[in-house]
């Protein structure tokens, strides 16, 4: 079979406490965002854009969804005779099972994955982030250098740098230290957990990580340290553009309403209205969206088959939602097949899928008070029930009553 | 389910000229984002047709740009599945025209019936739509034992007086007595769908016979005869039909997509999904002063202004102080601030630049071709 230049490995394993209780039943990747798309949509339709059509995604928590999600590939294109989107989940051999205990690990089980299309470069990559990257300029980068490996970087503010890990560089652009999360950040590149490892190193390396008992497992704590020890190429590849960690419930939200559009003065915007860098996602046959003669959107994102009839503001919409008249919805995100009552106030919340808010209900608050409210998948408020402003709301809202 | 099914994309009997320019009938934009062969095929593919041959004449570029493989419907199958059948003429017509009637459509196209195993053949075409259980008008005709089965109804539906349409009496047993040919409805007559079911066989056999003494006409000499032997049945669509005949008919009938009964009907059985091409859109976006009532957008479309009343396409740009009113907007089409539309259909990637005032009349509705600039 004809050899792959560059196949994708797209770690999908997470299970993303920290978005609880949207990953309650789905994993992180598979969670929805912007109106129609699920996180996932970015890297796999970037790998396309980029003219990688092999993708290897590695599952571990809650996959079902995301397998059905995934399907053959055909959203994206990659229902190939050979190459295409393969799911790889852990999985039990002659000498014994194990769950992927890091994300080196993940890799390390899948080597044979690797081997098969004989690849001359590995990309690896998270499924927790938003953006449009052309990893083939990347791609080029690390050939130009005669790079080992080579690290996608942002350019963070200073005061954030600490959350981040940060690459110092000479020059050139070659790695010189890698700091996870340090309290005094000596530059302000960070790294994407995008990485681009020539295969034989990669492989060399997983299988040293493996045989290291007391490793961790983990591309940022063990194999990139290990490999600037011993002197490999290692580059920075500056990415200039969009970029969003969406792994807290706050980061999330705010990513969301990046897609509705961003100020004019931000020099980096979320565009998904872009015919040149298109974001596919798999479809749900639905009929289009109708407005009703009660409605009144506004400064929203509004998806597929949704009837509304009350007033929407700066929020972002799924697919089949119903929004009753009198109802006021500002600041949110709201899931496919929810309904909201007429006269229901919702403001600054994320309302997950099947959810139903009754007439007169009254959900979260304003967002200047600080607190983001959630109602978990399928929850029913009862009619002018109550939600306080901050509250995670995860069991039927007649348990919340009783208290 | 087992018949196969024949789908025309020509309209015999429309006056949309304008419209059908450069595309054929079956590949009209409808309702936000579909275009009108979505709905036979959705209508078969939903009663379980697998084998679906699409016959074409002319201008079908955009028809089959739209349909592909089939993929949409589940019609890409190794061994089954969509077929488009292409025009050539046969050699009843002249060696430079493809054909100019159904009966010759349906003649060129018999060597694609021969090579297929299904008992039945459902013949429809695309100037009537609807959502109707095509399984059930099956079962109905295999049950009756008639020879030949038309669907009508006995709704009042709107049309043109410049061209005919088919007319059918129906009689004790649901048995239709009479069919006529005319510009208007008879009294006491129903509307025909010129939606058939028959054996396959039977079918290509009365084509031969028609094709060998020379007929003509697919309604006046084959269905006809069947009708005055007593050999055909009727069956009642029930559901809302929508009749695409000309501009101002197409603006109705889209505009009726905005009463939720109609909308229902043809969008909300979840049992028989309208599908359509899908373009990785992106959401439809509202701006800070947009003002929408009572239209369907579709996705992709950044709303700025003021919509009433409107049916919206996808990727449609209205800037902020435009105003929207009782129109159809199709896919890519740019209107500028200031513009005001009334009663207005406005063709694929249309721009209207700053401050033009269009405006038609339901009765007259504006019309404005592909790729205009006003």
């Amino acid at each position: 079979m004809k050899k792959k230049r560059c196949i994708a490995m797209l770690l999908a394993g997470g299970q993303g406490s920290r978005l609880m209780p949207l990953t309650e039943h789905i994993a992180k990747p598979a969670v929805p965002f912007g109106s129609r798309y699920r996180i996932i949509d970015f890297p796999l339709s970037n790998c396309v854009n980029s003219g990688i059509d092999t993708v290897g995604v590695l599952t571990q928590y809650q996959p079902l969804e995301l397998n059905d999600y995934l399907g053959t590939g055909t959203p994206w294109d990659m229902n190939l005779r050979y190459g295409g989107v393969h799911v790889l989940p852990p999985y039990q051999a002659a000498e014994g099972s194990d769950w992927f205990k890091g994300t080196a690990n993940a890799i390390y089980q899948n080597i044979r994955f690797i081997q098969r299309y004989d690849p001359d470069y590995v990309l690896i990559l998270s499924g927790d982030h938003i953006y449009k990257m052309n990893y083939d300029k990347m791609l080029e980068e690390h050939i130009n250098n005669r790079a080992d490996c080579t690290i996608a970087v942002i350019d963070v503010p200073l005061e954030e740098a600490s959350r981040f890990g940060i690459m110092n560089t000479d020059g050139k652009g070659r790695i010189i230290e890698f700091e996870e999360k340090p309290k005094h950040p000596k530059s302000t590149q960070a790294s994407m957990g995008v990485y681009i490892f020539s295969t034989d190193k990669l492989i060399k390396y997983l299988i040293e990580d493996e045989n290291d008992k007391s490793s961790s497992n983990d591309f940022g704590k063990n194999i990139i340290p290990k490999m600037l020890d011993d002197g490999q190429r290692m580059f920075a590849h500056l990415f200039k553009g969009y970029w969003r960690d969406v792994g807290t419930l706050d980061s999330f939200w705010s990513a969301n309403m990046d897609a509705i559009g961003m100020p004019e003065d931000e020099p980096e915007k979320l565009i998904l209205n872009d015919p040149g860098w298109r974001i596919y996602y798999r479809h749900d046959s639905n009929q289009p969206q109708y407005i009703g003669e009660k409605g009144e959107p506004k400064n929203s994102i509004i998806g597929g088959a949704c009837d509304i009839n009350g007033k929407i503001e700066h929020s972002v919409l799924f697919n089949n939602v119903t929004v009753e008249e009198g109802a006021f919805v500002k600041d949110s995100i709201i899931m496919d097949n929810v309904k909201i009552g007429a006269g229901a106030y919702v403001e600054y919340a994320i309302i997950d899928s099947d959810v139903t808010i009754g007439s007169e209900a009254n959900v979260g608050g304003p967002r200047e008070n600080g607190k983001l409210s959630v109602i978990a998948k399928g929850i029913k408020v009862r009619k002018k029930g109550r939600v306080k402003q901050g509250d995670i709301l995860t069991k039927p809202e007649e348990e919340e009553e009783t208290k | 389910m087992n018949a196969v099914g024949l789908i025309f994309t020509d309209g015999f009997d429309v006056d949309i000229d304008d419209m059908i320019e450069r595309r054929t009938l079956a590949s009209i934009p409808f309702g936000g984002r579909y275009r009108l062969i979505d709905f036979p095929l959705s209508n078969l593919t939903n009663a379980g047709v697998k084998n679906i041959g699409v016959i074409t004449k002319k201008n079908y570029q955009s028809l089959m740009d739209h349909v592909r493989g089939g993929d949409e419907w589940d019609l890409n199958r190794r061994f089954t599945g969509l077929t488009i059948l292409p025009p050539f003429s046969t050699a009843a017509t002249s060696e430079t025209e493809s054909y100019e009637n159904r009966l010759e459509g349906l003649v060129a196209n018999i060597s694609y019936l021969r090579y297929l195993h299904e008992k039945y053949v459902i013949i429809t075409g695309c100037d009537y739509i609807w959502n109707e259980d095509i399984e059930a008008f099956y079962r109905a005709h295999v049950a009756s034992g008639a020879r030949l089965s038309v669907m009508y109804t006995k709704k009042d539906i709107e049309k043109t007086t410049k061209t005919e349409s088919t007319y059918v009496r129906i009689g004790d047993g649901d048995k239709v007595t009479k069919q006529e040919i005319s510009n208007t409805r008879p009294k006491g007559a129903y509307t025909s769908l010129n939606t058939y079911i028959m054996e396959r066989e039977d079918l290509m056999d009365i084509l031969f016979k028609a094709f060998r003494s020379g007929k003509k006409s697919f309604r006046r000499e084959v269905i006809r005869p069947m009708i005055e032997k007593g050999e055909a049945n009727g069956y009642e669509a029930k559901s809302p039909i929508i009749h695409i005949d000309e501009i101002t008919n197409y603006l109705k009938g889209s505009l009726s997509l905005l009463d939720k009964d109609v909308r229902n009907a043809f969008f909300s059985n979840d049992d028989r999904p309208i599908l359509t091409r899908v373009m990785d859109s992106s959401p439809t976006k509202y701006g800070e002063n947009a003002k929408v009532t009572n239209s369907i957008i579709a996705d992709g479309s950044v709303i700025e202004g003021e919509v009433r009343n409107c049916i919206i396409f996808r990727n449609v740009h209205i800037e902020e102080g435009a105003v929207v009113e009782n129109s159809v907007i199709m896919t890519d089409t740019h209107i500028s601030k200031g513009a005001r539309i009334n009663y207005a259909v406005l063709d694929k990637n249309v721009t209207i630049e700053d401050n033009r005032w269009l405006s038609g009349y339901i009765t007259h509705p504006f019309y404005c071709k592909r790729n205009s600039i006003i």
